[in-house]
């Protein structure tokens, strides 16, 4: 074989080019006739042909045509060509040919999509006509670096890539939008499969990362923008008025007493509320109190009204007219970890979200059976209270309220659906497991059902988790459920159980909902600031699937966790340790690449033409 | 016994209307969502299933397609974009070819140059034959009376000749229909009492169209319904009464009231139908095979040149008149003849009598069951705590 590969290489090599698609969204925009044209003038292509949307190959045909066009090599042009492959080494074969000179320009999997994605088409059909990888002829020009990081979201993802860079002894910048880090997880009764307590996990690490003196964590901070190369990035921080001293305040709840205005927690997923002056839980990080201002009565009123917690502070630390800074940070890279938001259920008429009272979100649920949450930990319905202050009946979650005797959990809310998220948000099922866990351990007459359409238990010990809530009586039912509705009072989820054969009408008292995952609110203004493309569906687009799942386009920027694309807590720990890692590389050794964006079409194909192995 | 699956069925859908079958990846919303998908009958999934499989065996058993009536809900809620509801449209088209045993039905829904070019050799025959018919006997310019050109008593004695061979045509399918869903199945146990029990759903089905009123959007239920009476009220006239018809300017009254409502309702229901289609107003009319094209334009012609022969005929303009109605016959009569036994229209048939047999066939599923029911349900994981 080697000689045969030796003798192709030793004359002019005759090329042909096939372009197919597998999509109807043409590989990120990029203008595939003119990347045709190109293609066609490269040098020893012989010829360029486009096969279409998911074209049947037929091998024979294009046997025939490879012996016609006397071509020692073929290139797949496209998105994810490798799908076609087969067909086309089959095809070499059949010619007599080198079954091996198929060589796949792919577009997608080497990022093409926004302004540049004709051009960098072009240089990854280039590289595959000559027979050399992509990677190894894109590689941008070093630079020096900066050794101070900056981190982008404070959940368990942005901890982790912080606590792994302070540990190695550079400088991290913890970038955080509300007032505590912590983010989803904190929010969160057990982790599955293991049914850990997640809050005994995350907090340590919060602690760790509060007490870190490598780390300055700025809470209630957002990025207003960014600007320089990779390596000396100068990025400002908008610091939004805390309006308490965060050294100052020993969190001694005085100030929330006596504080008059009521909102729904954030934390408490809307099902409790909090003061305006709050700290959004008892162990958050910075453990300090802050103003809402958009509630609070003095801020909105610019003074004129209340200001009682000011007064009554003992420590004297809350100063209600402060108002917002910036700050200016010199990095050399910046991690973005911003995590997810979970899909607005009320989309979703047919499951009554936000109509009946007793269907919940997952986030509502993780907090109702939380042992901090605002029921202690005890699941009930809700029940029907007199708001005296707005004078209306309100449906509210009550400690002494009744429990539920039947609860069904809904999978793929919002996702694996054309109509809403296409994707599959990859925590669902397991998480909606773990809540058919809790319970049946919290109310063992209870009854519980799950509605799915495949069981995705994907991970280490996920399928031995799914037997096991399957062994604990949970009903598992193989349908998505098309509507909750009321009966007389009574809910009834109407699915069907197509193991059985039959439309099912259940009456439960409690729906949850399994909502998938979507981008973070705002990740469109990220994105633009620090020039990295997002797919499809808003999630912020990897430097090579396969091989570079934590890079970006942009040098410098990397990405860890669920902005990436959902995933659960386990991955999201891994690629936030592998993370940190990139950026300790720049960090320690005071040098790193640019972007990719920095290389134009003609040094690639130079580069590339270097490459090519010498007859 | 092992089913014997023909990988190539969704291939032999495809002209058809059905596209987007393997879409498909079994969530069940579409049956949940279904107002009468209910036991035994849970559809559509089920039949995509089947499709995607290729259990064509099976598939010609079904009664399913004959009791969806297509509102679209299931394909307004597909996660998938898989259609049910047009693959349910097209499995109807099938079984209508697979019901047919001179195969002209399959012809007809696999190339519409087939049907618009039968349509077309027959409306020439027709023309031809009726001119010289009518020369042969009569005047040209006299509509009626003694010299009448196209004679009612003759046209009369054609019209119920036709209808016999129609008649012939539908019966030998519908029990082709019969055999293939009820007659083969030496399982099932069907007894006389409950064929004739159920007999009265036959008309009232056809007459009413009751099922399908109870889709959530009442609209394609009513033009539906304005367009199947009208079109009955047409044809009662003409077997019956097609003398009163045609006599001179003294027409009854009650024939002319009748009439003239009949028209009306053709005219608005195929305008109101076409002028949907052309808007894809609605799932159900998103996606329109030919034969929906070929049948309502059809129809609407037939009626207008009905109306115009009738406006020529009462101005005295006889030579008009009776050509005119020549063209009328020749539209009428590949309208019957073609689309009534192998077309659109023969559901007309197929969709009561599926739902009668689907009665039948449930009553005799419940008493098969009835025995084993209780420890069948001790067998579910999930057992329903009511089943709907």
């Amino acid at each position: 074989m080697a000689r045969a590969a030796l003798a192709v290489t030793e004359e002019l090599m005759r090329i042909g080019v096939y372009f197919c698609r597998v999509g109807v969204e043409t590989s990120g925009g990029a203008n595939l006739e003119s990347v045709g044209h190109y293609t066609a003038n490269l040098p020893q292509v012989e010829s360029v042909r486009s096969l279409g949307l998911l074209p049947r190959i037929d091998p024979e045909a294009i046997a025939d045509e490879i012996v016609a066009d006397e071509l020692d090599r073929i290139v797949i042009a496209g998105d994810s060509p490798g799908f076609f492959k087969p067909a086309f080494t089959r095809a070499m074969s059949l010619a007599g040919r080198e079954p091996d000179e198929v060589r796949l320009a792919s577009f997608r999997e080497h990022g093409v999509s926004g302004d540049g994605a004709t051009e960098r088409a072009k240089a990854i059909a280039a590289c595959a006509v000559y027979g050399v990888p992509f990677t190894l002829a894109a590689q941008p020009h070093d630079a020096k670096w900066t050794s101070a990081t900056l981190v982008i979201g404070g959940g368990i993802s942005g901890i982790q890539a912080a606590l792994e860079i302070a540990d190695g002894g550079k400088k991290v910048y913890l970038v955080e939008r509300t007032g505590t880090i912590g983010g989803h997880m904190a929010m969160f009764d057990k982790t599955f499969p293991t049914l850990d307590c997640a809050a005994c996990i995350l907090t340590p690490k919060m602690v760790a990362v509060g007490q870190h003196p490598m780390i300055e964590m700025l809470t209630y901070s957002e990025v207003e923008s960014i600007s320089g190369l990779p390596g000396s990035f100068r990025v400002t921080v908008l610091r939004h008025a805390r309006r308490v001293d965060e050294d100052a305040c020993v969190a001694c709840n005085i100030c929330s007493d006596v504080c008059p205005v009521r909102v729904p927690s954030e934390f408490d997923a809307g099902i409790a509320e909090r003061k305006a002056i709050y700290i959004p839980f008892p162990q958050a990080v910075p453990n300090a109190y802050l103003v809402d201002e958009a509630s609070c009565t003095y801020v909105q009123t610019n003074g004129k009204k209340c200001g009682v917690c000011a007064k009554k502070c003992p420590k004297e630390c809350i100063d209600l007219d402060a108002r917002g800074d910036v700050q200016q940070l010199d990095v050399g890279s910046v991690i973005v970890a911003t995590g997810y938001d979970v899909l607005d259920a009320s989309r979703l008429e047919r499951y009554g979200y936000g109509v009946q009272p007793n269907v919940l979100t997952a986030l509502e649920f993780e907090r109702l059976t939380n042992a901090s949450g605002p029921t202690g930990g005890r699941i009930v319905t809700k029940s029907l209270r007199h708001n005296k202050r707005k004078k209306i009946d309100e449906w509210v979650f009550d400690a002494e309220g009744e429990s539920p005797r039947s609860v069904a959990i809904i999978h793929c809310v919002g996702s694996r659906d054309t109509n809403y998220n296409a994707y599959c948000s990859r925590v669902c099922c397991m998480y909606s497991l773990k809540f058919a866990h809790l319970v049946r351990e919290k109310l063992p007459d209870a009854a519980c059902y799950e509605f799915y359409i495949d069981m995705r238990a994907f991970g280490k010990g996920y399928e031995a988790f799914f037997e096991r809530i399957r062994e604990e009586g949970t009903f598992i039912v193989r349908g998505r459920t098309a509507s909750v509705t009321d009966h007389d009072g009574q809910m009834v989820v109407k699915g069907e159980d197509m193991l059985s054969d039959h439309v099912v009408e259940f009456p439960v008292d409690m729906v949850l909902l399994a909502v998938g995952l979507v981008p973070a609110d705002r990740s469109d203004e990220l994105a633009r600031m620090l020039g990295i493309p997002r797919d499809e569906y808003g999630w912020f687009t990897e430097a090579d699937y396969n091989g570079d799942p934590t890079g970006t386009e942009r040098g410098g920027v990397y990405v860890a966790g669920v902005c990436q694309g959902p995933k659960d807590i386990p991955d999201t720990v891994a690629q936030a340790s592998a993370v940190a890692a990139r950026a300790l590389e720049g960090a320690m050794t005071g040098r790193g690449l640019q972007s990719l964006a920095s290389l134009s079409l003609s040094d690639i194909e130079a580069r590339a033409k270097s490459l090519v192995p010498a007859p | 016994m092992a089913i014997r699956a023909n990988p190539k069925l969704i291939e032999e859908l495809e002209p058809y209307g059905a596209e987007d079958v393997m879409k498909c990846y079994h969530c069940g919303n579409c049956s949940a969502v279904c107002p009468f998908s209910a036991d035994p009958y849970v559809f559509p999934r089920k039949p995509m299933r089947y499709l995607q499989m290729g259990l064509e065996e099976k598939l010609q058993d079904q009664l399913d397609p004959w009791l969806c009536y297509y509102c679209g809900e299931c394909s307004d809620q597909c996660p998938r974009d898989a259609e049910p509801g047009e693959t349910m449209m097209s499995l109807r088209r099938w079984l209508t070819a697979r019901y047919d045993w001179t195969g002209i039905s399959r012809l007809f829904y696999r190339s519409w140059r087939w049907e618009l070019g039968a349509i077309l050799l027959v409306a020439v025959l027709t023309a031809i034959a009726f001119t010289l018919f009518g020369l042969s006997q009569g005047s040209l310019a006299s509509y009626d009376g003694p010299n009448a050109f196209l004679p009612s008593s003759s046209i009369h004695i054609f019209d119920w000749a036709l209808a016999m061979v129609l008649l012939a045509f539908l019966l030998s399918n519908a029990a082709r229909m019969w055999w293939f869903t009820m007659g083969r199945d030496k399982t099932l146990p069907t007894s006389v009492g409950s064929y004739v029990r159920s007999l009265w759903m036959l008309p009232a089905h056809f007459l009413t169209q009751a099922r399908y009123g109870q889709c959530e959007r009442k609209g394609p239920w009513l033009t539906h319904l304005a367009l199947m009476l009208s079109y009955l009220t047409m044809l009662v006239l003409i077997m019956f009464f097609l003398a009163d018809m045609a006599g001179g300017p003294g027409i009854d009254w009650r024939v002319h009231v009748f009439g003239y409502l009949a028209t009306a309702g053709l005219v608005i229901s195929t305008i109101l139908f076409l002028r949907n289609r052309a808007r894809k107003s609605a799932p159900q009319y998103r996606h329109s095979h030919e034969s929906d094209w070929i049948f309502l334009v059809l129809i609407l012609v037939v009626a207008l040149t009905g109306i115009l022969q009738h406006i020529l005929h009462r101005s005295g303009l006889d030579v008009a008149a009776n050509v005119t109605y020549v063209v009328h016959l020749s539209l009428v009569v590949p309208m019957l003849a073609l689309e009534v036994p192998f077309s659109k229209w023969s559901h007309l048939a197929y969709r009561p009598l599926g739902i009668y047999l689907a009665k039948v066939r449930a009553t005799a599923l419940a008493r098969s069951r009835e025995g084993d029911e209780a420890a069948q349900r001790g067998a579910e994981p999930a057992a329903p705590l009511r089943a709907a």
